[in-house]
């Protein structure tokens, strides 16, 4: 157990150093463009600001010019109390209060399928493999290969017309309803549900295939090992042949997979977010990248990193326990 | 197959729950005008960039006076009336009796006075430039304030005249009134109570103590967040938005053919044109017969049939449209037509210029180097790019190299701020009358070098005559001087082409008469329908009543 906990410990280490630097980039970049960041952000007031007006503003928005250095200790100083500053397409929002406008939506519909998909894609991958060369094994692989390299924005457009427009099945827009009023009731979470059928499903319609592909393969050559031979000569259960011999180890790299995806749920689900006005991550960062909002931008990238470098650090501890390799 | 099962039972249940989306109360009006992901509780009607939720400016506070532009009339508002004193030095404005902030308290001259020095004080919430020409603003009693200006501006009193006005008694308590978002606004206007606000809907309800007894006559305004254009319109189309100004494409087939009893639109012109820029810095657009040939090879009727669906017209020899007609010159007076579609006299007017074709069969000039146009647009403005394609298919058929250029919103701006591009699909400043679109066209005193961020006169074209009648105008308050000044710009205008107009600018106004009465339309223009044209949307809000 001494050695896991080292273990993690030094992971945890690297993670910090990780975010360190993640936090500089962040900080030097925008800075590093060409031309001057201040004049081509307030671009977007569309000429309507007079001069000095604009001076006030840029003041306001501190771009007070000063030493790099001293900039950058400013900027940690604000970062420690979570303070990311003043958006500026949505002046004068704070940061913060921006991004979790759209977060949990995006934590919500992203997260649940991307679990709902890599469980369901790694059954479906170990009972393929259990079962290859048959039928639907050879029917599968290629029509989920097919959809998967589907763009996925043409099956969500095609789902909100058929199901939401024509149909009137689904509703058209939204996270649940207008007239519901948010909170722990029924009508509320009814509505929620309802409303993140489509997305969610497009979202899951594309990425299962990939998920179920690596469990398989992954299942293949494990299936082919000696202790899973030997496991079968001795007459072990199916079952437990199954899962807790060979699904076990070939989940492995699936799980590393699941990490790197997990964190990179906060960058939202950009298109279906957008053609079923969605609230979420993806759609404030195009909007942040399109107004030249730094600011935003910024605090978008960093909720990023941190929650890449989370989920790599859940991983890890998982992997801990699934592995008792790495425990040695 | 009881996987199955359980399916369906949880489809139906959903389905039962969601399919009646669609349900609101009588007097209850549903409006589609800002584009957003969520909705950010923000009503400073001060707030620089226009990020406050667009009823703040006129809806929830209200101006002195709004200028109508379709009927050219200042119609009172919070101001009851004004006068020019001392040489259109100073003006008085009496202000409205008998007003009331939406806390009860009264509303007086000491309010304006108020919202003119906090604007002083802070000068990142002047995005108008008031105190460029104020001297000082200062109430001389409960009902009058006093203007004293530091030069003559006369048109400096529509701009002041259009400044939102907020209460004394809640504003002055706020610490940085820029950075402040108002949550809880109380204003003067019609519209003046949260009833609910959530990230993807929220309502504002009527002031029950409005001033103006008996309006407004909607109970409630809904405001639920579209995140584009194609969801909008399906909104629209479902019947589900009251009124819009949203871009729809063919719409009488997309739109009006669902319901043609209800569903009803109305695009009229604003009074100015949409321009191609051409940097009057680089030759040869510097020069004027060529700035001309290249607006003789524009096929403007299709650039307004497939670029612009029909919905606006050609633009005319002077580039006043719509309700600035009575502004135009007569027709004798107009003596030259490079507006027109001859791209034969165009090709001519190149060759007599000194240019010749190279063997690839573009034009060159006597050093051999091939004439080129980029025309800049913003990426997404669809309508805009179909016309830039039309227009460098004309350029091309007559042998100058042009090509489409999409860009960013900030990156285009940004170009055709600092003069660094060839060509530019863009709008031209807007006013009471023409005068402001020919000023930002022409006037010399307005030009920056390039490389520096300038306001209007992105092409850089400047003529001294312009700025005498610029500054005349800037000190009459007379109107047949005004016209007249109005006249002589046209007369140049057509004589120099500063820059190309291409279809008149149109208003997007859509609406249902389904709930709805007495919208504004061509039978019955009393205002703008757009209500992207603030303030005078405030005609609207205060005139349509439920059926």
């Amino acid at each position: 157990m001494n050695k896991s906990v080292i273990y993690i410990f030094r992971r945890f280490l690297f993670y910090c150093l990780a975010g360190f630097m993640a936090i500089t980039l962040n900080f030097l970049i925008p800075r590093l463009m060409p031309g001057d960041p201040a004049s081509i952000m307030f671009a977007q007031f569309k000429g309507k600001l007079k001069p000095e007006a604009l001076d006030a503003l840029k003041e306001t928005f501190g771009f007070a010019d000063g030493p790099l250095l001293m900039q950058y200790f400013d900027y940690l100083k604000h970062l420690f109390r979570g303070d990311f500053g003043v958006s500026i397409s949505y002046f004068p929002q704070p940061v913060v209060e921006v991004i979790s406008s759209g977060l949990y939506w995006t934590l919500f519909l992203a997260g649940t399928s991307l679990i709902i998909s890599f469980i369901l894609g790694s059954i479906v991958g170990i009972f393929l493999a259990w079962n290859r060369d048959q039928k639907l094994d050879s029917f599968l692989i290629p029509t989920l290969s097919f959809l998967g390299a589907f763009p996925y924005f043409f099956i969500a457009m095609l789902l909100l017309y058929y199901f939401g427009f024509i149909l009137d099945w689904f509703p058209l827009r939204h996270a649940y309803s207008q007239y519901v009023t948010p909170g722990y009731n029924l009508d509320f979470i009814i509505s929620v549900l309802s409303h993140s059928i489509l997305p969610a499903f497009t979202l899951i319609f594309v990425s299962l295939g990939g998920w179920m592909l690596s469990m398989r393969n992954n299942m293949i050559s494990i299936l082919g090992t000696e202790y899973i031979n030997y496991a079968k000569a001795i007459g072990y259960d199916k079952k437990i042949l199954m899962f807790r011999f060979a699904a076990r180890n070939a989940l492995l790299p699936s799980i590393t997979g699941f990490g790197m995806a997990l964190g990179f749920i906060l960058s939202g689900a950009l298109l279906t977010e957008i053609i079923f006005s969605y609230p979420g991550q993806g759609y404030l960062l195009l909007q942040a990248v399109r107004a030249q909002d730094f600011p935003l931008l910024q605090g978008i990238f960093l909720t990023i990193t941190f929650s890449v470098l989370l989920s790599n650090l859940i991983v890890d501890i998982i992997l801990l326990l699934l592995d008792p390799r790495i425990r040695k | 197959m009881k996987l199955i099962n359980t399916a369906l039972l949880l489809f139906l249940f959903f389905h039962g729950c969601s399919n009646n989306e669609y349900q609101v109360e009588k007097g209850v009006m549903t409006i589609s005008k800002e584009q957003t992901q969520s909705w950010v509780r923000n009503f400073n009607p001060l707030a620089p960039g226009a990020n406050a939720r667009w009823p703040s400016v006129a809806g929830i506070y209200e101006p002195l006076f709004i200028t109508n532009s379709m009927t050219s009339k200042v119609v009172p508002w919070l101001g009851e009336s004004y006068k020019w004193k001392k040489e259109n030095r100073v003006l008085i404005i009496k202000t409205r009796d008998n007003v009331r902030w939406s806390d009860g308290k009264p509303y007086s001259a000491y309010d304006v006075e108020f919202t003119f020095n906090l604007k002083k004080k802070f000068p990142a919430l002047d995005g108008t430039g008031n105190w460029k020409y104020l001297k000082s603003v200062t109430a001389i009693d409960s009902s009058h304030v006093e203007f004293v200006f530091s030069r003559v501006y006369v048109p400096g009193f529509e701009v002041l005249a259009g400044q939102p006005i907020v209460p004394k008694h809640i504003w002055s308590n706020v610490d940085d009134p820029v950075k402040y978002t108002d949550p809880n606004p109380i204003g003067t206007g019609p519209f003046t109570e949260i009833v609910k606000f959530t990230n993807q809907v929220w309502e504002l309800g009527k002031n029950p103590d409005y001033w103006q007894k008996g309006k407004p006559k909607i109970d409630k305004l809904r405001f639920p967040a579209f995140l584009s254009n194609e969801q909008a319109t399906l909104a629209l189309i479902k019947g589900e938005v009251d009124w819009s100004g949203n871009f729809i494409p063919a719409i009488d087939r997309i739109f009006v053919s669902k319901d043609p009893d209800h569903n009803k639109y109305w695009f009229p012109k604003s009074g100015g044109s949409i321009f191609l820029y051409l940097n009057t810095t680089q030759p040869p657009f510097d020069n004027i017969d060529f700035r001309k040939a290249i607006s003789m090879a524009i096929d403007r009727e299709l650039i307004t049939k497939v670029a612009m669906y029909d919905y606006t017209s050609p633009a005319h020899q002077t580039a006043i449209s719509g309700s600035f007609l009575n502004y135009r010159l007569s027709s004798e007076k107009i003596n030259e037509s490079w507006v027109g579609f001859f791209p034969n006299q165009s090709i001519q007017k190149i060759k007599s210029l000194g240019y010749k074709k190279n063997s690839s069969g573009y034009w060159a000039d006597s050093t051999g180097k091939e004439i080129q146009v980029s025309i800049g647009i913003v990426s997404g403005w669809a309508d805009w790019i179909r016309a830039g394609q039309i227009i460098s298919k004309n350029l091309e058929d007559i042998g100058i190299r042009a090509r489409v250029k999409t860009q960013d919103f900030g990156a285009w701006f940004n170009d055709l701020q600092t003069g660094e591009f060839s060509g530019a699909i863009a709008w031209a400043e807007s006013g009471a009358n023409p005068f402001p679109m020919y000023e930002g066209l022409m006037a010399s005193k307005n030009i920056k070098p390039i490389g520096e961020h300038a306001g209007t006169n992105w092409h850089r074209f400047g003529l001294s005559e312009v700025d005498s009648l610029v500054s005349i105008f800037e000190v009459t308050s007379d109107d047949s001087m005004k016209n007249k000044l109005i006249y002589r710009m046209q007369e140049l205008f057509i004589k120099s082409a500063p820059a190309i107009p291409l279809f008149a600018d149109p208003t997007w106004g859509v609406y249902s008469t389904k709930r709805f009465k007495n919208f504004p339309s061509a039978d019955n223009p009393y205002a703008q329908i757009s209500p992207n044209k603030t303030p005078e949307n405030l005609f609207i809000l205060t005139e349509v009543e439920p059926k």
